[in-house]
């Protein structure tokens, strides 16, 4: 593969659900050792758009390659590859409540590699040192902490050393000093293991920090994408409403509205 | 992909072992290191040095650490010498450059 | 709004659920196929794209649904047995046909209660921890943290569980039907005047295999229906706690409704 071909490319990707369009032909596109934030508020596509990126939905319309590959198209093995290359940290962590923490950890290097009992287990036990969790590997997800999840999520989600990890939401429900330590392990994964790196988040604080570049995403269309500076600095109303945590301005249409206040079927 | 061959030989050096590692550690070969290391340990005392290694994934790490508990289980030295900057990176990240004893150069490592 | 079109709408709108209601079954029932083929793809093929089945998974699912339930199938298969001795004698007394109380609940318990008892005990217990756990794994994202790690979640999570049931479910019958049998001879064998174990060769000796094989074959489709129905209403669960509550509900009233009438279905083409 050539190095320096983007790890994510999507082209015109629309998602819909039911009636609604979620996303209106987003263009986006992440480079090898980037550290990308995807900012937005809720209900702007971000999750929709994060899903797709994950290959857990396939889009309708336009493409979404990941590691050079078509999601559409890919075949299982191809799917399987390429998700032995991704790592993800899911916003509530979504360990396996059946599994130890350590358990949780091993699971992907069990399932896909045929390393040494021994490999495997100093593998996951330094994962867990690396996001400070040394020594608790025989706890159960149900008596962690919020933080201590979200670090073990993480954990397990580099397990298999991937090319590229998704994170979301990592400041999510957590106070700021175990905040700022996460974006701070985001940053050495980076640098010591030449992660690619795909935050999503609505936390501006995390997003300036950690970020290389950012795309702002909006009610399904991608306002910019650019340097922290760059989005910083934008002119465009709705990334300084954002930044400034103003509140929308919400067009009223007058008939509209009295059409969906007073009809029965709207 | 990468600037050098991906290998891993063993010398002799009386009394202790050099086992020179180059390239790209990753899951794909990272067991003949770890294979490697732990026959060295079979006759004394081993260096493993990684000044060539452009990149050392977490089972390159596991293969030093076994390699170093097993040292210390049979009572024989074993140390790391000339870590590249990719690798100390790494071995920084698991705080393991505290554990590891390190060496500059297999000189510093044969005078210690 | 006009009236008319008030009343047209007030015509179309119960029609309008009917057919939702209808596609939305339909859908279930052809997500249910899908899973059975994925699960036993899996399980046939999985080794060979990197998904294989863990024996280790089924022999724990084996556990919960087979061996977890001994005790609470022992208990109502000998409550079963006895009650029908108690009918049967009290029934065939009446026409002084007391001798065939033995045949009658022999035929009964291997061809039909044991089967069906057994069934509707696992699917209240197995079917709907089956629905819950999924169905919870579904709202916490674990599903789709096992997809992204390239672990597919049917292979992972439905197919030990159809493995387990398929050769639990057969088995847990036919240690209820010995059950039932024991029951029935110690209540009904003082009636009759033989002793408790003159009753159990008396029913070795009328019982015809394809009698014992009638309540397998049935366990063995009861077995996939509860843990399609479980595994299909877990990973279609939406809305939270909540929503696992109604799909864990939903997953045994829906299992115990297939199993009674897929079991009238079966009896009926058996016995004709």
């Amino acid at each position: 593969m050539n190095v320096t071909a983007p790890l994510i490319e999507v082209e015109k990707l629309e998602a819909w659900y039911g009636r609604r369009r979620i996303l209106n032909g987003v263009d986006f596109a992440v480079n090898p050792g980037e550290i990308r934030v995807i900012m937005g508020g809720s209900g702007s596509g971000k999750s929709t758009l994060l899903r797709h990126l994950l290959g857990l939905h396939k889009p309708r319309s336009g493409t979404v390659r990941l590691l050079g590959v078509d999601i559409a198209r890919a075949s299982e093995r191809q799917m399987l590859d390429v998700r032995r290359q991704i790592g993800v940290s899911f916003q509530g962590g979504a360990l396996l409540t059946s599994l130890s923490v350590g358990d949780n950890v091993a699971l992907p290097l069990r399932e896909h590699t045929n390393l040494d009992e021994a490999t495997i287990r100093i593998m996951s036990r330094l994962k867990l040192e690396v996001v400070n969790l040394g020594g608790f590997q025989d706890l159960m997800p149900a008596q962690l902490s919020g933080g201590m999840i979200k670090r073990t999520a993480l954990a397990r989600a580099i397990a298999m050393d991937p090319k590229l990890l998704f994170f979301d939401e990592p400041s999510a429900g957590l106070d700021p000093v175990v905040s700022a330590e996460l974006d701070e392990l985001i940053l050495r994964l980076r640098d010591a293991l030449r992660m690619t790196i795909v935050v999503v988040t609505h936390e501006l604080e995390s997003a300036f920090k950690i970020a290389d570049t950012i795309t702002v995403l909006d009610q399904g269309d991608i306002l910019m994408t650019g340097t922290v500076d760059a989005v910083r600095h934008s002119d465009n109303e709705r990334i300084q409403d954002l930044l400034n945590r103003r509140p929308r301005e919400i067009q009223v249409d007058a008939d509209a509205y009295l059409k969906r206040l007073t009809e029965e079927a709207a | 992909m990468s600037d050098s061959e991906n290998a891993c030989i063993s010398e002799d050096l009386g009394g202790y072992v050099l086992v020179r590692v180059c390239g790209e550690v990753d899951l794909s070969w990272s067991q003949q290191v770890r294979d490697a290391i732990l026959a060295a340990l079979g006759n004394g005392g081993v260096g493993v040095e990684l000044a060539l290694v452009t990149y050392i994934d977490s089972s390159g790490i596991a293969a030093l650490v076994e390699g170093f508990q097993t040292a210390r289980g049979k009572g024989k030295r074993f140390g790391v010498i000339a870590a590249s900057r990719a690798v100390l990176a790494v071995l920084q990240l698991a705080r393991l450059d505290k554990v590891f004893p390190m060496f500059a150069d297999v000189d510093a490592a044969r005078a210690a | 709004m006009p009236r008319a079109l008030h009343d047209m709408n007030a015509l179309i709108r119960p029609l309008e659920s009917l057919g939702r209601a209808t596609i939305g079954s339909l859908a279930g029932m052809g997500y249910a196929a899908v899973l059975l083929g994925e699960s036993l793809y899996f399980s046939v093929a999985g080794w060979r794209i990197g998904q294989p089945l863990r024996p280790r998974a089924v022999a724990e699912q084996m556990r919960q649904i087979g061996v977890d339930a001994l005790p609470i199938v022992v208990l109502l298969a000998l409550t079963i047995g006895i009650m029908l001795g108690i009918q049967f004698i009290a029934a065939l007394s009446a026409f002084g046909a007391q001798s065939q109380v033995v045949v009658a609940v022999a035929k009964s318990v291997t061809r039909e209660f044991g089967a069906l008892i057994t069934a509707i005990l696992v699917a209240g217990r197995s079917g709907s921890a089956l629905a819950a756990r999924i169905g919870s794994m579904s709202v916490s994202q674990e599903v789709d943290a096992l997809a992204t790690m390239g672990i597919e979640p049917v292979r992972y999570l439905a197919a030990p569980a159809l493995l387990a049931m398929l050769v639990m479910l057969p088995a847990l019958t036919i240690f209820a039907d010995a059950v039932a049998i024991g029951g029935a001879a110690l209540y009904s064998s003082p009636a009759l005047n033989i002793t408790p174990s003159a009753y159990v060769m008396q029913t070795l000796s009328l019982l015809e295999p394809g009698d014992v094989w009638q309540g397998i074959a049935k366990s063995a489709v009861f077995a996939v229906l509860i843990t399609l129905i479980g595994v299909s209403t877990g990973f279609s669960v939406a809305g939270g706690a909540e929503g696992v509550g109604r799909a864990t509900t939903r997953a045994v009233v829906l299992s115990i409704c297939w199993i009674i009438v897929v079991d009238m279905i079966f009896s009926y083409f058996l016995n004709r």
